[in-house]
């Protein structure tokens, strides 16, 4: 049972901004629903009054200009996967996009919610960390802004402080050369993850070296986490096939995988350890091709 | 405190006052009437609850009544017109694409979406178009029949 | 066959255009005036005596009407093998204990659900938790706490099955194989969960409209629990919102909508949540099974030994027939001149196990299936092969059992043989697995203790010459309506648009056992079938008297035309006939009626269906995932009569039993279900579905109507097994139980390596 509360539709992010600071702890932000409306059904998320920026519609844009392609935290996922400026310039986040929930999903729920709702499982925090994106967080003083791989501090806790809100997702433009891949393992297609993937390799002008590569690990820890050691073991190195095995072993080291009905401890390791060499070899092809 | 909502559901414009914890699923059902629309969970997952809410596919169970404020809803009982049934329910009733019934407006809302939005899929897009509607009787072959059949253009809008 | 004029033809489902517009009612939808919401307490324990239940905080709630506990019942144990009073151990509402978490133990009725629901955290119920036991291997022990008064070991029930003499018959094998299996647990998932509406007039009646496989069992244990007649009850099935095993027996939805109704006089209307309907209703019976398979060098299986233990849950409720059934059907489908099986159900503190869709043998077939697979494999004998060497054959007796008039099984397997050949080499990684299985059309069995006919049926012809048909049987989705609409249309010789269908409804239908084994085509058909027939012969014999045809002549009628069968071009308009016919009856409408009670068939049931299924699976190495990419199924039952309807339950066994194999699964933790909700517990969806095809074999099942027999329950037994043969063919490992997780698979791929590497040492 869900119990009522007072309703707030405010029409800009000013607006929504000063509700949240009269109502602090009290107020949780509603957009998509599509988590909250779940945690609310079953008692663990109470609020005495929700501010509903579903209708913000400045917040809710893809634009593409020269720090990158900026997302306003309304957006929803079905508008980033349909996208075509996505499409053209991060073909994997589009991709990540398909399979996250089902459609119906992805035409009510935000990619902003979803990054704010801190599951270490969600589909786009790890891919949005391979992209190297960052977030802006407005409050009543001001903006500030925080790498994504730093926004997840907890399970389902994320650095928001009371009275801020997701403003924008900026994704840089990508170097050149550059893949970037993501994958989920699960048992039904459209699940959420077990483990999943992302990995973008970008590679050194003519000579095949690795010159950049973040990979990072969904449902592997509390938060989704960057495999920072495993990388090291493929920057500024010709990729093999040896060191792409080094580095799933080294990404399993920076986990921390709990077990649960879906999988054990062990298999998630055992999962990191055969999804990063598969995966970033994959973002290596696609950086030659690119 | 009760807020009005004022929407339209299947054409039909209605002024309704709710509580803000009300979802569209229990509006459309308790008080307009339309009983239709299912609900088979309560964690956003089977999609028996799926109506088109300004185009769009959506679970009803999983947005709130007041969020559909201003917008145009469309049930399964908004599919016919009049006495003809739409191509995809005669491609349902020719294909067995239901048994017990209880999935069947979900995953005709979600199939009706699905072609406004693309009137050609492929079957795998036909098939992730229905992923969210969980069938436990048919398993689901059927409906991607009838789908591609209304896909080719074998049954035609009625006039 | 095609002289059939409806039977075999693709038509729409009778209820088809209600389903497409949303227009058909549900108990779900179903809305009376003054009618209360109802929501049930239940317990939090596994095991613990009640000392006591204080609802007076609960009462005052404002909106709240009434609370009830047991003190409110008759204290009566409801069961449904009610020839066994100390099977019959079931309270519903527990008045002095409770046996697994989700027992109820209050309910409350209210204006609205939101106001029920608070109400229950009013209710203060003190417990004193008991030691529990959660494992079937557990409660066999001395020292095992006792969850039933009574109960040694916690034995529930035990079956032996045996015959020829198997411990001579081992003497003579060329190779034995001894396996242990253990198999799952699986939830029902209808997407309607179990729900009603109760309403007690002032005049002492009982209406109900639940969502229900048997009208009749619902009617029969209200009047037990209650103590009323059974004709003061009238339990209406309308839309239901699936079944598959789990909607006919008394639950807690329909039993508390009933005794809050008696308090109030008002209707009450109770629907479970999702989480009750998996952690508060029955479930499929997890197995260990234990084998023992002897055969000769070429491939001939003398003797099988088989012993299970099952997870019984805290009631008896059908997992009784579950045990026997699992018995029998470790037998299909071959010829084992010697065969023994001893099954012993076990009490425990987790939620009931009973029926669901297979009823046993989908567990029976995965580890038969499995172990069958690795005989052939020791004895160097194809899969195909060694199926074909033993399997069933038209006019075979299972010694002391059973008696199987039509079986298509050799045809399947040839088939299936084919559809193999065809495939050719596959790529890496994939493996295509075979299972065999058969299943019965209907039980024998009459532990319920009716009285009645098994199924029984009225047609009527009313003035227009449209035909109602009454029959106690419930359409649950599965379409029972229209086939038994179609063989009524076929035999009265009128177009199925003619015919209207009542059913499941008890004030109205005369008494079925409802849809549950298989039964409602083969029994219920030859019910609505003899009813027909007897309609017809009204007009036929009035149709000679007024055309003063010669005797020598047949009449029939087809199309809705009365003729000579030899001549068919002489003959009358139905429509007409009926009209006179009417007339000349003084007005009475023309009446059939029909019945069918299996006589001198055995002990389990009256025909049997076979098939063969081969899953192709693909596999990947490094993870263990794999991919259901094929499921082709060689199968028979009989005439179709609805091919729509039978594509239709092949795919969606598919569904369920791929799951079963694949991903369902309901793991606990001190008796605590840990996956409550379709978000947690995992079904296959349409992205995961793989192709189907059907290959159809054509029999005659001679104790059928038209022919018909048993098709859609007995899909569900084959793909499991089918699925582990394919993954052991595809990579080479063995999976002992379900369901087949990529887990598991990747974690036997690392053991293979391992003892290969010990082996290259």
């Amino acid at each position: 049972m869900i119990n009522d509360f007072e309703h707030f539709t405010p029409k800009t992010l000013k607006e929504a901004l000063a509700l949240l600071a009269k109502y602090g702890d009290d107020c949780k932000v509603i957009c998509g629903g599509q988590s909250l409306l779940i945690l609310m059904r079953q008692g663990l998320v109470s609020p005495k009054y929700i501010v509903d920026i579903k209708g913000i519609s400045e917040l809710s844009y893809i634009k593409d200009d020269k720090d990158g392609v900026k997302i306003g935290a309304t957006t929803t996922h079905r508008a980033v996967e349909k996208s075509a400026v996505i499409k053209k310039k991060y073909p994997v986040l589009a991709e990540m996009e398909t399979r996250l929930a089902s459609v119906q999903t992805r035409n009510w729920g935000t990619i902003g919610g979803n990054v704010c709702h801190g599951d270490p499982a969600g589909d786009p925090v790890p891919v949005l960390i391979a992209l190297n994106a960052t977030l802006t967080v407005a409050g009543a003083r001001g903006t500030r802004s925080i790498p994504v791989e730093n926004f997840s501090l907890d399970y389902f806790e994320v650095d928001l402080k009371d009275g801020e809100l997701l403003a924008e997702i900026t994704i840089p433009p990508p170097p050149p050369r550059t893949g970037a891949v993501y994958t989920k393992f699960n048992i039904i297609e459209s699940d959420l993850a077990t483990v999943s993937v992302a990995a973008s390799v970008t590679l050194g002008a003519g000579d095949g070296v690795c010159q950049d590569v973040r990979i990072a690990l969904g449902a592997v820890a509390p938060t989704a986490i960057r495999a920072k050691k495993a990388e090291k073991v493929l920057k500024g190195k010709k990729i093999t096939d040896a060191l792409l095995k080094e580095a799933g072993e080294v990404a399993a080291t920076e986990t921390e995988p709990i077990s649960d009905i879906y999988a054990s401890e062990e298999y998630r390791l055992e999962l990191v350890k055969a999804l990063v060499p598969r995966m970033t070899k994959e973002a290596l092809a696609r950086a030659k091709k690119a | 405190m009760k807020k009005e909502l004022k929407f339209k559901v299947n054409g039909q414009p209605y002024e309704i006052f709710v509580k803000p914890k009300t979802l569209l699923v229990e509006v459309l059902r308790d008080l307009v009437g339309l009983t239709g629309t299912k609900r088979g969970c309560s964690s956003s997952s089977c999609g028996a609850c799926t109506v088109m809410l300004d185009g769009m596919a959506v679970k009803s169970c999983s947005v709130l009544a007041l969020q559909a404020n201003g917008t145009e809803v469309v049930t399964v009982e908004g599919l016919a017109k009049g006495n003809e049934l739409s191509p995809l329910q005669r491609a349902f009733l020719d294909h067995g694409s239901y048994q017990c019934g209880f999935c069947t407006p979900g995953m005709l809302m979600s199939s009706t979406a699905l072609l406004t939005e693309n009137p050609r899929p492929t079957k795998l897009e036909i098939k992730e178009g229905i992923d969210g509607n969980i069938c436990r009787c048919t398993g689901y072959n059927a409906i991607v029949r009838a789908v591609t059949a209304v896909v080719k253009g074998e049954y035609k809008e009625a006039k | 066959m095609s002289d059939y004029s409806v039977i075999g033809k693709r038509v729409h489902n009778i209820d088809g255009t209600e389903k497409v517009t949303g227009s058909g009612k549900y108990t779900f939808d179903v809305v009376l005036p003054n009618m209360l919401y109802g929501k049930i307490l239940r317990s939090p324990h596994p095991h613990a005596k009640i000392l006591k239940i204080d609802t007076r905080r609960a009462k005052r709630l404002v909106g709240v009407k009434a609370v009830v506990t047991g003190k409110d019942t008759l204290g009566r144990k409801q069961g449904i093998w009610r020839r066994f009073p100390e099977l019959c151990d079931e309270e519903i509402l527990c008045r002095a204990k409770v046996r697994y978490i989700g027992d109820a133990v209050a309910a409350v009725a209210a204006i609205d659900e939101d106001t029920a629901e608070e109400a229950l955290d009013l209710i203060d119920v003190e417990y004193e938790p008991l030691p529990a036991v959660f494992d079937p291997m557990d409660a066999i022990k001395e020292d095992a706490p006792q969850i039933h008064e009574g109960v040694e070991l916690n034995i529930n029930i035990n079956r032996h099955i045996e015959w020829g003499d198997v411990d001579e018959a081992f003497e003579k094998c060329d190779h034995i194989r001894e396996d242990k299996f253990k198999c799952s647990s699986q939830a029902h998932v209808c997407m309607e969960t179990h729900d009603a509406v109760a309403s007690f007039g002032h005049n002492g009646k009982l209406e109900v409209w639940t969502s229900s496989q048997s009208s009749y069992y619902i009617q029969r244990l209200y009047a037990d629990m209650l103590d009323m007649n059974e004709s003061d009850i009238r339990v209406t099935n309308r839309h239901t919102g699936g079944g598959f095993g789990s909607k006919f027996e008394l639950d807690s939805a329909q039993f508390c909508a009933a005794i809050l109704s008696q308090k109030l006089c008002q209707p009450v209307k109770i629907v479970l949540t999702r989480e009750e309907e998996f952690t508060a209703t029955k479930r499929r019976t997890p197995m260990y099974y234990f084998l023992k398979l002897g055969a000769k060098k070429d491939g001939t299986m003398l003797a099988k030994e088989v012993r299970v233990i099952t997870e019984g849950g805290a009631y008896t409720a059908m997992g009784a027939t579950a045990l026997y059934l699992t018995g029998f059907f470790s037998s299909f489908p071959y010829k084992y001149p010697n065969y023994r099986y001893d099954g012993y159900r076990v009490y425990t503190n987790t939620a009931t196990t009973s029926a669901m869709r297979g009823f046993g043998a989908p567990q029976s077939t995965f580890v038969g299936e499995s172990q069958i697979d690795m005989m052939a494999e020791d004895l160097g004998i194809d899969p195909v092969e060694i199926r074909r060497k033993n399997g069933m054959t038209p006019n075979y007796e299972v010694p002391g059992q059973a008696f199987i008039q039509s079986c298509g099984l050799h045809q399947c397997l040839d088939k299936i043989e084919e559809h193999i050949e065809k495939r050719g080499k596959l790529p890496p990684n994939h493996g295509i697995g075979v299972s065999a299985y058969g299943f019965m059309s209907g039980g024998i069995f009459n532990w319920f203790n009716t009285p009645y006919a098994f199924s029984a049926a009225v047609v009527r012809i009313n003035i227009d010459g449209k035909v109602d048909v009454y029959t106690g049987t419930c359409d649950m989705g599965q379409g029972s309506n229209t086939t038994l609409a179609m063989i009524c249309a076929e035999e009265l010789g009128v177009r199925l648009e003619d015919v209207r269908m009542f059913s499941g409804d008890t004030g109205i239908c005369p008494p079925d056992l409802g849809a549950w084994g298989s039964r409602q085509t083969l029994m219920g058909g030859n019910a609505v079938k003899m009813a027909a027939a007897e309609c017809k012969q009204q007009l036929i014999e009035f149709t000679a008297a007024k055309m003063g045809v010669n005797i020598v002549y047949d009449l029939d009628i087809k199309d809705r035309w009365v003729h000579l069968v030899d001549r068919p071009e002489r003959g009358v308009s139905y429509f007409d006939i009926v009209k006179e016919a009417i007339r000349g009856k003084d007005g009475v409408a023309i009446m059939g009626r029909g019945h069918y009670t299996p006589h001198r068939k055995g002990m389990i049931s009256p025909a049997y269906s076979f098939g063969v299924q081969a899953a192709e699976v693909e596999v990947d190495p490094e993870t263990g995932r794999y991919k259901l990419v094929n499921v082709t199924t060689a199968h028979e039952s009989g005439t179709v009569i609805n091919p729509v309807g039978i594509e239709g339950q092949l795919e969606g066994a598919i569904m369920m039993a791929g799951g079963y194999g694949f991903c369902e699964d309901q793991p606990m933790d001190e008796g605590k279900i840990l996956n409550p909700s379709i978000a947690d517990y995992k079904l296959i969806r349409s992205l995961d579905m793989p192709e189907t095809d059907i290959l159809e074999i054509d029999t005659y099942e001679p104790e059928g109507p038209f022919g018909a027999k048993e098709a859609g329950e007995g899909l569900t037994n084959p793909t499991a097994g089918a699925i582990g043969n394919a993954v052991y063919k595809a990579v080479g490992v063995r999976i002992y139980d379900l369901p087949i997780t990529p887990e598991k698979v990747f974690k036997a791929l690392k053991e293979k390596e391992k003892q290969q590497k010990k082996a290259k040492k």
